[in-house]
């Protein structure tokens, strides 16, 4: 397995790099990407901010902003658990678009961000199931906020979050569903 | 029971982590950073549904504001205590009129129940209490030895600053569909323009005959508001997070000067900011 993390050595704020890739060595494992996956993490440590995108798929590109993987209750300190859950979730959706019979979703800049959420929804379930620590709650909210305050909204929520063996036609088509039952 | 209770001395439970407002100042990471090839200028920006880290950038918020009612109950609280009643001028033993007492205990009534809201408020948003860091700089506002400057920084800097952010958080409520959320940001709303009318009615009534100790007040407030415009992120600014509340602040006594003052004071809090940014980026670099 070939995992790098840039850059090797953090100036601005206190992540180790080494822990990072030991982070993804085993979510890579664990996901169930190619055990000969090149991944490449990339930090921008010049920004709090907390961006995240998978930037390619072959090689496998992340790109953060160092606020992503900080602690919100430590500044500038890695926290390994939301780092997972970030990192995790990249992770699967890699593997989703590395699968053929998962669709073709366009690149994750045109994403409407229903679209993007509900796949967020689908990749964090799974790697709760993994045993990683995720916020299901704060899942819903952001779903919600993408999807209504509806009843019709969490009902959909439960489906991803329990899902297995989507495809992209499934998540887009169980996005819109949800938000028909906006009120007009 | 001691007066003047120290911010250390606060009660917390191991859910809370408190942070240094220097350590957010000492960050050498900026969030506004300088065009770049491939990279345009962005900042946080306002708090709209179209951003998409809008649901988490509401959840930080709205811990920072459930921190902010546990001080203020705090805060209100020790003000009921702190001052023995009479008619002081602020010299010697700090005493204020029983009425003044009244007003701080509805207070901690209205700020018990915002706690209360702003707990139930942070489960429907995902949140988990003690998720996000406390910075404890609206109680120690709360701890000068003057009463009317305590009231002042407190009740129209702080409280004004809180007209503000729920003003925003109910607009976001209002716009991503949310009515749990806008009903109760309106619903502390109209707490906190109350605040700070009472803020601004003690302040014209203990300095009515000493001119010195409210111009000493208005400057304490000057200071509280920059400190709280938290280097811009509060702002009159297209791209302020959180934007000033005219109307509200107006209803609560805000004078059109006074929030121009205000707007310029945010003003220079961003770019004394991005100033103390740049010079840590430099020494990180060196």
């Amino acid at each position: 397995m070939a995992v790098s993390v840039r850059p090797e050595r953090f100036t601005m704020v206190h992540f180790d790099a080494d822990e990072i890739r030991d982070l993804v060595e085993r979510l890579v494992a664990d996901v169930g990407l190619p055990a000969d996956a090149a991944v490449i993490v990339e930090v921008d440590e010049t920004t709090p901010l907390g961006r995240s995108v998978l930037a390619s798929v072959d090689p496998v590109v992340l790109q953060l902003e160092s606020g992503a993987l900080e602690d919100p209750k430590r500044p500038r300190q890695l926290d390994p658990v939301g780092a997972a859950d970030v990192l995790g979730r990249l992770l699967l959706a890699a593997r989703d678009r590395r699968d053929p019979a998962f669709g073709d979703p366009p690149p994750d800049e045109e994403l409407p961000l229903p679209h993007s959420v509900a796949w967020q929804v689908y990749c964090v379930g799974r790697l709760s199931r993994l045993g990683y620590r995720t916020q299901p709650a704060r899942r819903r909210y952001q779903f919600r906020n993408r999807h209504g305050f509806t009843d019709a909204a969490d009902a959909v929520f439960d489906e991803l979050w329990a899902a297995e063996g989507l495809t992209w036609a499934d998540l887009t088509a169980a996005s819109d569903r949800a938000r028909a039952a906006l009120p007009a | 029971m001691r007066k003047s209770f120290p911010v250390e001395d606060l009660a917390r439970d191991e859910r809370f982590v408190r942070v240094p407002l220097m350590a957010r100042i000492d960050d050498p990471r900026s969030a506004r950073r300088e065009a770049r090839p491939g990279k345009g200028r962005r900042g946080p920006g306002r708090l709209t549904p179209g951003r998409p880290d809008a649901p988490d950038a509401a959840r930080s918020l709205m811990h920072g504001i459930f921190m902010g009612e546990i001080q203020a109950l705090e805060g209100a609280g020790r003000t009921c205590w702190d001052f023995e009643v009479g008619q002081g001028s602020g010299e010697g033993v700090p005493e204020v009129p029983f009425e003044l007492k009244l007003d701080m205990a509805r207070q901690c009534w209205d700020e018990a129940r915002h706690c209360e809201i702003s707990a139930k408020l942070s489960e429907h948003m995902g949140t988990e209490i003690g998720e996000f860091a406390e910075n404890t700089f609206l109680y120690e506002a709360a701890c000068n030895p003057d009463p009317v400057l305590r009231l002042t920084g407190v009740n129209r800097a702080l409280e004004g600053l809180a007209i503000d952010v729920f003003n925003t958080m109910r607009e976001f409520g209002e716009v991503a569909g949310d009515p749990v959320l806008e009903f109760c940001e309106d619903w502390m709303l109209a707490d906190e323009v109350t605040h700070v009318k009472m803020g601004s009615d003690w302040l014209r009534r203990l300095t009515a005959d000493d001119k010195e100790r409210q111009q000493r007040a208005l400057e304490f407030q000057r200071v509280v508001d920059k400190l709280f415009s938290l280097g811009g992120f509060r702002g009159d600014e297209e791209d302020s997070p959180v934007r000033l509340a005219r109307r509200f602040r107006e209803l609560a006594g805000f004078e059109d000067e006074e929030m121009e003052t205000l707007a310029e004071v945010s003003r220079e809090a961003r770019q004394e900011l991005e100033a103390r940014i740049e010079a840590n980026r430099t020494a990180v670099e060196g």
